[in-house]
């Protein structure tokens, strides 16, 4: 099979719509079960009560944010270096998904943090950073719009998404490399996690569910935009003729 | 099965706030999503394309070939 073929448009556009059901259906059952399990399952915390059940949404948010910029950053790198339309057209797509999670994160960190910390906001390393990553997004999706040419709009964006990728490891180790409000990570790629089984459950659907649903907008919004800019560039070619 | 209390014990407001927030952030992009399908759609038929697919879509290729 040559999955080449699927880099062009033409191709991956109906492949897109044929995915986005296998995403979006688990992705709404993983969340009904991660609700379950995060609100009758898992245990009120010794320490926080039960504030902490923010986690289930705050931690998978705050992950997403950083994963989706990481990947819009590669594809957006990709679609400069090699001129390859859909990879640009990606790291559009997922922008807006992206900035999403990030305000998502910063909001539902507000709201833990006013009953633990007692206050909405403070600027420590972990919560600045991330609103810088929030603005990274924002001015990409600008920048994006503010450039007619959509070749050139891809270039200039794909500077800024390469640019800013800088922000995600100051953002994940921030708690390490700073005294932060922030409290440390409870999971860990090496070691064990330090938070209890059901919460640790809970947490895993949650993250897999908001996965799967990134996947299924992200095909949804890149399925737009293909017949976007299609449609614009037969206008564009109509005036030229 | 543990039932919680829906006041969250006392901290109702900053737990449902923040699931609150989180619904109607998701509710809002699946509802700009699906108004950008239907004004694509509406486009479409405005001119009057025969398939899903513009023509150049379907001709199209991975790379860019036009300067």
């Amino acid at each position: 099979m040559n999955l080449y073929k699927y880099a062009s448009p033409a191709t991956f556009y109906p492949l897109a719509g044929k995915m986005i059901p296998w995403f979006a259906i688990p992705s709404a059952i993983l969340f009904a079960v991660g609700l379950y399990v995060g609100f009758f399952v898992a245990p009120t915390d010794f320490q926080q009560g039960d504030a902490y059940r923010i986690m289930f949404i705050h931690v998978p948010a705050a992950w997403m944010a950083m994963l989706l910029y990481v990947l819009m950053a590669i594809y957006a790198g990709i679609g400069w270096a090699f001129n390859a339309r859909l990879s640009s057209m990606m790291a559009s797509a997922i922008a807006v998904t992206g900035a999403m999670f990030t305000l998502l994160s910063l909001v539902t960190g507000a709201f833990w943090g006013k009953p633990t910390w007692g206050t909405w906001w403070a600027w420590d390393a972990r919560m600045t950073s991330t609103l810088i990553l929030l603005f990274l997004y924002i001015g990409f999706i600008s920048l994006q719009a503010a450039i007619d040419d959509p070749r050139r709009a891809d270039r200039a964006g794909a500077v800024l998404a390469l640019v800013g990728v800088i922000n995600v490891p100051i953002i994940y180790f921030s708690v390490q490399w700073w005294n932060t409000l922030h409290q440390g990570a409870t999971i860990r790629l090496l070691g064990k996690p330090t938070i209890a089984k059901p919460m640790l459950t809970a947490l895993l659907i949650m993250l897999a569910a908001c996965w799967l649903y990134s996947a299924a907008v992200v095909l949804i919004r890149l399925r737009c935009i293909i017949l976007e800019r299609e449609q614009n560039a037969s206008r564009f070619a109509e005036v030229e003729v | 099965m543990n039932w919680p209390d829906l006041s969250m014990g006392g901290y109702g407001f900053y737990v449902w706030g923040s699931y609150i927030f989180s619904l109607i952030a998701i509710v809002w992009e699946l509802v700009s999503l699906s108004h950008r399908k239907k004004a694509l759609a509406q486009q479409q038929s405005a001119t009057s394309v025969p398939t899903s697919v513009p023509a150049s879509v379907l001709g199209g290729s991975a790379n860019e070939t036009t300067s």
